[in-house]
């Protein structure tokens, strides 16, 4: 018996946000896009819907005429995270 | 990227390790304030060499580059705050162990500047003074200034701990290997006469961070050219 994936990270952008998110301090938006190859508009959603599940902040300034978005994955992201890995890796085993 | 895409458990796993990877990939390091302290620490230290070798004189202390440089930096630090996309787990740790090297070394070089002249004074008042005597009678005896033996080993020592540290943290091999050759300078200038010291401080800031710097600086070319 495993437990069901999260299914807030259980789908594509979401998790490749969430696994780049993991691997740096924080990133701004232009990083996220540019390394997902997401449409701007895509990730903005899916950006919200992490944050709302409280795993990412997400932080705006103004800077040199652009409002500078930053995101950072928060102790819940890393928890759901680290238990999701878990869950996956013990979805694998049980299908072999 | 889609989203709703049915994700497989080994489609999930591979992109984990794929986003993970195109993070650990992503530098932003783009060498320049590295080569800017090479390159200024290289041309002070041969110079130095070259005058104390040839026994001439600029007419300057040419280590004054090091204070002007401080602007120059600046500059660099801010445009590249701006520039930078994303923060590391280890930037805040490897920006405060150069900003407690630079805090030292502005240390040190007030301790060589102002150390020297202290003592004299206090010699002066305690109604002493420092003779150099030749053994032997072969020359006649010299009054001497204070003096701190040795002291640009400890420049050495100091120029291999942020090096190292940094080599270590961002396992980037082009500044370990650096920091040891500092380290292996540090003991051979404790063995050698003074005269060598510039030599070693040259060598030094070549393998720490002139070397170290191009290498970074090309390594942030190629990126830059594969995001266009």
């Amino acid at each position: 018996m495993f437990k069901e994936l999260d299914p807030i990270l259980h789908s594509q952008l979401r998790l490749a946000i969430i696994s780049l998110l993991i691997s740096v301090q924080e990133a701004e938006f232009t990083f996220i896009k540019e390394k997902t190859n997401a449409t701007a508009g895509n990730l903005i959603v899916q950006l919200n819907k992490l944050k709302d599940a409280g795993y990412i902040e997400i932080s705006k300034q103004f800077r040199d005429n652009y409002t500078q978005t930053t995101c950072k994955i928060t102790r819940v992201g890393i928890d759901a995270f680290e238990q999701y890995v878990k869950d996956l890796q013990a979805y694998l085993n049980t299908g072999k | 990227m889609e989203n709703e895409e049915q994700l497989s458990g080994e489609e999930s796993l591979a992109l984990i390790t794929t986003m993970i990877q195109k993070a650990k990939h992503s530098y932003y390091e783009s060498g320049t304030s590295v080569l800017l302290w090479g390159s200024l620490v290289t041309i002070a230290s041969l110079l130095t060499f070259l005058q104390q070798a040839f026994s001439f004189s600029i007419g300057f202390d040419i280590w004054i580059i090091m204070l002007i440089a401080i602007i120059p930096q600046i500059f660099i630090s801010i445009r590249e705050s701006k520039n930078r996309k994303f923060k590391s787990h280890t930037d805040n740790a490897i920006c405060a162990v150069w900003l407690t090297y630079g805090i030292t070394l502005a240390g040190l070089v007030l301790y060589h500047n102002i150390i020297t002249h202290v003592t004299a004074a206090n010699i002066q008042n305690e109604g002493w003074t420092l003779v150099k005597h030749y053994t032997g009678n072969s020359q006649p005896d010299e009054t001497i200034k204070p003096f701190v033996p040795g002291l640009f080993s400890l420049y050495l020592l100091l120029f291999a701990m942020p090096t190292l540290i940094t080599g270590i943290v961002k396992k980037f091999r082009p500044m370990l290997i650096g920091a040891i050759i500092a380290y292996i300078l540090f003991i051979l200038s404790l063995f050698t006469p003074y005269k060598y010291d510039m030599l070693f401080g040259a060598a030094t800031a070549i393998s720490c961070w002139l070397i170290p710097g191009i290498i970074l600086r090309k390594r942030f070319y190629r990126q830059k050219h594969s995001d266009v």
